[in-house]
């Protein structure tokens, strides 16, 4: 196999845009409808962030909305419990990516910077032990499990 | 008559990063199905071969295949030969029994009860018959770090064409693949500017995997680490920046990145008996792209 060899002009490489990278992949009622097709009714539990689902009277279980920081920007995503509040599906529904994103505004970075001083260490000592892993999906796995303790036991 | 939607487009945290599926061309409801049964063959890829699950396959070949054969699923075992296969046409350049190198550097958790150097043989793991499998000594560990992902695309990709799927596409954090006749165009990151793109890439019912050198560590890595390993050295690889490889399957590209990232241009017969092009960004900022391939490929202007 011939390989061609390309050198890239630095001005090029300078000037390459970096598009802003954001998908909306559900709404909060689209996601709901995909976790619980079956369910007939949505009943707000907590607002805006916790909804039992009924199908007939029957409870057929629980959708939790939450969001977590990925590198840089907030991640939203659903958590769907079954009735006896395991996890029956986790689901992105919005995802901003953070390069480019953290170029074009330092501030906001600086903040979350401040705000999460504490759980830095933590993905120091934890994101490692993953191959591969990204910030990102070790942060809504940690949401997961957060939602999990807040609310494993609690509704039902 | 079902009116066909347009795309749909879902993602959800599998594989230690996201798995994201866009699929088109069939009615909504038929749609929303098969997307989460594609999600559940990740989901199973990821039980399966997950390292970290001690009742994964490779939890289990880990911690029992040096004293007994194990018995595993037939999609372990299938990744198994694949691994087996690709080590002895690389001659030894990819390898999942680097494991305990990825721990020595922190890459991986170490085990409570392994912390064997790595022991080197071309038949470190020997396939029997009935799916069983046998190590050739208790040292041996395993990590499937470097194809599952690929496979588990396939599977993806698999099941929505089962299901009647005509086009779409399968994406676990930079290994995709596209399957139906639209062509679609992925853009590859500068390993060593992370915001800036190399190259634009048309993608034709075809995968495409890509790996670089780490760039987005937390502060206190060992600065440009890498997560591929060259078995001879047992150390991060530092030849090249970041590799791309195209192939028939996700899981082939996947694995022959890592070849790549450790044998640069050395790779291009084993490239060309996979049918595989690669476009390789070596650490001087030349690109080097396999002749075969470079008319698919549009560098930033």
């Amino acid at each position: 196999m011939n390989w061609v060899r390309y050198t890239l002009p630095a001005a090029a490489i300078l000037s390459a845009a970096s598009p802003a990278y954001a998908v909306r992949y559900l709404s909060i009622e689209e996601a709901q409808k995909e976790a619980f097709p079956s369910a007939t009714h949505f009943s707000e539990v907590q607002a805006s962030r916790v909804w039992k689902a009924e199908a007939g009277g029957k409870v057929v279980g629980f959708f939790v909305f939450d969001r977590v920081v990925g590198k840089h920007l907030f991640i939203d995503y659903a958590v769907a419990l079954t009735p006896a509040g395991a996890v029956h599906k986790v689901e992105i529904l919005e995802y901003r990516e953070s390069y480019g994103g953290d170029i074009r505004s330092p501030s906001w970075l600086a903040q979350f910077v401040g705000k999460t001083a504490g759980s830095a260490l933590k993905i120091n000592g934890d994101i490692r032990n993953i191959a591969g892993a990204t910030l990102s999906s070790t942060h809504v796995t940690e949401g997961v499990k957060r939602i999990l303790a807040a609310y494993g036991n609690r509704l039902r | 008559m079902a009116i066909v939607s347009d795309s749909i487009r879902r993602a959800r945290p599998l594989l230690g990063t996201f798995v994201e599926i866009e699929i088109a061309g069939a009615p909504r409801s038929e749609m929303d199905g098969a997307i989460d049964t594609a999600f559940d063959a990740v989901a199973q890829v990821h039980r399966l071969m997950s390292f970290h699950e001690p009742d994964s396959d490779v939890g289990r070949l880990n911690s029992e295949a040096g004293t007994r054969p194990v018995s595993v699923h037939a999609w372990t075992f299938r990744v198994l030969e694949t691994a087996v296969e690709l080590h002895r046409r690389s001659g030894g350049c990819f390898d999942i029994t680097i494991a305990p190198a990825l721990q020595a550097i922190g890459l991986l958790p170490a085990l409570k009860d392994k912390s064997a150097p790595a022991l080197r043989s071309p038949d470190a793991i020997e396939l029997l018959p009935d799916r069983e499998v046998r190590f050739r000594s208790t040292d041996v560990m395993i990590d499937l770090g470097g194809l599952a992902k690929g496979f588990a695309v396939d599977r993806a990709v698999a099941v929505l064409r089962d299901l009647g799927i005509p086009c779409g596409m399968v994406n676990a954090g930079g290994d995709l693949r596209a399957f139906g006749a639209q062509t679609r165009t992925v853009h590859i990151r500068d390993p060593r500017h992370p915001s800036r793109s190399v190259c634009s890439i048309e993608v034709t019912d075809e995968a495409l995997a890509s790996t670089a050198r780490r760039v987005d560590l937390v502060d206190g890595d060992e600065s440009g680490s890498s997560a591929v390993i060259d078995p001879a050295t047992q150390r991060p690889v530092s030849l090249i920046d970041g590799a791309t490889v195209r192939a028939r399957s996700c899981m082939v590209a996947d694995a022959l990145t890592k070849v790549v990232m450790i044998s640069g241009t050395d790779a291009g017969e084993l490239l060309e008996s996979y049918k595989a092009g690669a476009l390789l960004i070596s650490a001087d900022g030349n690109v080097q792209i396999t002749s075969d391939w470079h008319h698919a490929v549009h560098l930033a202007a």
